[in-house]
């Protein structure tokens, strides 16, 4: 009680307008430092409370976490603690445009493959500027079970706007066993490079056996299954069959099963820093008649690919997003038993039994997060021909196609890369192409996470 | 019909994995603090692969082949969430993710979906760089969200493998009673941090300096994602100068050359923080990650 009353008085006192009734100094000086012991004591004793009440306060969090969390949920039910964020346009399909460009120079008029007939993709672009193809990509889950993904693309082909379905397709996501369906248009699991769209290639073009022997990509129409296996390494095993109509097919009737793949493939890691891949696979054109070299060369007959397929990604620092290094390659095979006819070189039908081969190898490495630097080297061997086609565009004339490329890229963010790239081609006998190329690709809106 | 049922049998036989009830449960962890936690609350009764270790930079990683075999087999994907890992994992999930491992699913925990998270934007664009609109997603440098997402954990446990309910719940009390008395320890250590200033390379600190009370002065990246620039570092060292700056934050997977360089000019130190379990050799448990941390903090000068 004193204590309280000397407070009163110390504060009237300390207050107090007029300095006439001032204490002494001592006296004024004793009373500060009481009053001071005082405030550190009630600081000490709030500073216990806010630590109580804090203390409490999570105690009381985590237990009503823990009620709400062991409440029992419906079937596969997330329990209702998770807070989302749910926005107005989140029902809309995932849209998403690449847009690329380009400029080409190229030291020879004409390009023509060694003893290949070739697909309009397999050939080397106009020169000059041009926009190369433009993407357009809608993409969404349809319901739990289906995800579904159509790519438009736009491009130029002599003056005229082509619009492309490049792929059109509903794809199971969460099949149990590692099992994969996928249905409509696509681009067919065969060897590494098929699969992917080339806006995310290594390099301006693709390699000369992806041009010569699938015109750049086979995409079908049809159905494919694959199953992950529960093996400790990654294991995979798959198989589609397709209408047959997309390059190295064509002319189906829709009737039947034109064309068939199959594929496995295995892969895992090497210490913290490597992984690899490697993968064998097949594509088999059951009668087909394909057209080629613009409707010059047709061929009739049965079609088979056989692809073998290596890739290692290697981090020297650890960080993939640092440094990394990339080895790819691919041997491509193909069996054909059937009919030749080069309307150009006036052939008629020629019976032909034979095979084509080709590779392509190539590193990519990136030394800053922002810049790559490539090379690749590709090459092609036509086989022999009979003698009804010498002369033809199916004899090489004793040359083997080959392509050499250098290539400096900058990526600017994952959405923007430019790249200038060089390619020296010898595709037939006395051909030397020197091209420079400059591209490129920036993505707008979604875009979609990148495969292996 | 009866042919085709016995193909169907046979493919049963083929691709059905052992019975859960002989099996550990398999947890597929994004981050290696996650896979950390999952040791905690899961001990003997489960297997924990973690996709990524602390020297590398979790935005970008590859769909790698050896991921894929570890989603195959996983019961749980147990992640940071909020798009941290959507150059990836949807990858994963969709090729090798059966029904158990899917969003939504008592498979599938995102800890940013169970904590406050910071810096969730209204308005986004790609010119702001690398950002999450749905807000910063490295939300495990606060221990109370750890303490959150360690029930969480418990709780899907449980619920997958029921059989084990009481040892996960065990585990849970054991690891939060240990924990709250770590986080009052760490707390008092760090009072002395309230109120200082550190330059951070990129935002991955949000939510340990909100915890400790501390503040950004400047991020050495331009924007989220984009390495550091010459122009904006000379712009960073004008706007630390003067100001009481105690340290640079760089973590295991991040470059250093642009800290070092604006340490020699600016006098302010580097601190090689572990950012996660694995960052450094005393970060070797969740324990050790936040001990380590607050004491290099603190050694800062």
């Amino acid at each position: 009680m004193s204590k309280k009353l000397l407070l009163a008085a110390a504060s009237v006192a300390l207050f107090s307008i007029s300095p006439a009734l001032a204490a002494s100094d001592t006296d004024l000086e004793a009373l500060r430092n009481e009053i001071r012991a005082m405030q550190s004591a009630y600081e000490s004793k709030i500073q216990e409370l806010e630590q109580k009440v804090e203390t409490l306060q999570t105690q009381q969090s985590q237990t009503a976490e823990r009620v709400a969390a062991t409440e029992p949920a419906a079937g596969n039910a997330v329990p209702a603690t998770a807070t989302r964020q749910v926005n107005d346009n989140s029902f809309n399909p995932e849209i998403g445009v690449i847009l690329q460009g380009k400029y080409q120079s190229f030291s020879e008029n004409s390009s023509e493959f060694a003893g290949f007939a070739v697909g309009e993709e397999a050939e080397r672009g106009e020169e000059g500027f041009g926009i190369d193809e433009t993407e357009l990509n809608f993409s969404a889950n349809v319901d739990n079970l289906f995800r579904g993904s159509a790519t438009v693309a736009l491009h130029e082909h002599e003056g005229e706007t082509e619009v492309e379905i490049e792929e059109a397709y509903v794809e199971t996501t969460s099949l149990p066993y590692g099992l994969q369906a996928k249905g409509g248009r696509f681009f067919s699991e065969l060897g590494y490079l098929n699969s992917h769209h080339s806006h995310a290639d290594d390099f301006a073009d693709r390699p000369l056996p992806n041009r010569a022997f699938l015109d750049s990509n086979y995409g079908d129409d049809g159905v494919q299954i694959s199953a992950v296996l529960p093996t400790e390494i990654y294991s995979e095993i798959g198989g589609g069959v397709y209408r047959g109509d997309d390059f190295p097919g064509g002319g189906a009737n829709g009737g039947d099963i034109g064309s068939w793949t199959a594929y496995g493939r295995v892969g895992g890691d090497i210490g913290d820093n490597t992984s690899w891949r490697l993968g064998a696979s097949t594509l088999q054109v059951e009668g087909g008649e394909r057209s080629a070299n613009e409707d010059a060369v047709i061929f009739n007959g049965d079609s088979g690919l056989y692809i073998a397929d290596a890739r290692m990604v290697y981090a020297p620092t650890g960080n993939n997003a640092e440094q990394e290094i990339t080895l790819q390659g691919e041997y491509f095979y193909r069996d054909e038993d059937g009919s030749y006819n080069d309307m150009d070189a006036g052939t008629g039908d020629v019976a032909y039994d034979d095979h084509q081969s080709g590779w392509y190898t190539q590193g990519v490495y990136k030394f800053h997060p922002q810049w790559r630097l490539g090379a690749r080297y590709s090459q092609l061997y036509a086989g022999d021909v009979p003698a009804g086609l010498a002369g033809s565009a199916l004899d090489d004339g004793g040359h083997d196609p080959w392509a050499a490329s250098a290539m400096v890229d900058w990526t600017n963010s994952e959405f923007s890369r430019a790249r200038v790239q060089f390619n020296r081609e010898e595709l037939a006998g006395g051909s030397k192409d020197n091209q420079i190329i400059l591209q490129y690709i920036m993505s707008l809106g979604a875009h979609g996470a990148h495969a292996y | 019909m009866r042919k085709l049922l016995f193909i169907m049998a046979g493919m049963g036989v083929l691709f059905a994995s052992p019975s859960p009830a002989f099996a550990r449960l398999n947890v597929f962890a994004c981050e290696p603090e996650w896979a950390a936690l999952t040791e905690e609350i899961g001990g003997d009764l489960v297997d924990v692969t973690s996709a990524t270790n602390a020297r590398q930079d979790v935005h970008h990683i590859r769909a790698k082949p050896s991921l894929l075999a570890a989603v195959r087999k996983a019961d749980l994907v147990f992640c940071s969430g909020a798009s941290l890992e959507i150059g990836w994992l949807p990858i994963l999930i969709k090729k090798a993710g059966g029904p158990d491992v899917q969003p939504e699913t008592i498979g599938w925990i995102m800890a940013s979906d169970y904590v406050e998270r910071l810096g969730v934007l209204q308005q986004v664009d790609r010119s702001m760089g690398h950002i999450h609109p749905e807000g910063n997603p490295h939300v495990h440098l606060d221990p109370y969200n750890i303490s959150i997402v360690a029930s969480v954990l418990e709780d899907r446990l449980a619920m997958i493998d029921p059989d084990n309910a009481a040892q996960y719940n065990a585990n849970l009390d054991r690891f939060l009673g240990h924990w709250q008395a770590m986080t009052k320890k760490w707390e008092a250590d760090a009072r002395a941090l309230k109120g200082q200033n550190v330059v951070v390379y990129h935002n991955a600190w949000a939510y340990l300096l909100k915890w400790l009370g501390m503040d950004i002065a400047a991020s050495l990246e331009p924007k989220p994602g984009v390495p550091p620039t010459a122009s904006h570092l000379e712009s960073v060292l004008k706007s630390v100068e003067g100001k009481n700056v105690k340290a640079i934050l760089v973590s295991p997977y991040e470059d250093e050359d642009a800290a070092e360089w604006l340490s020699s000019k600016s006098g302010i130190p580097v601190v090689h923080m572990p950012f996660t379990v694995g960052g450094n050799d005393n970060a070797d448990d969740l324990d050790g990650l936040f001990s380590e941390t607050i004491r290099l903090l603190k050694e800062a000068q």
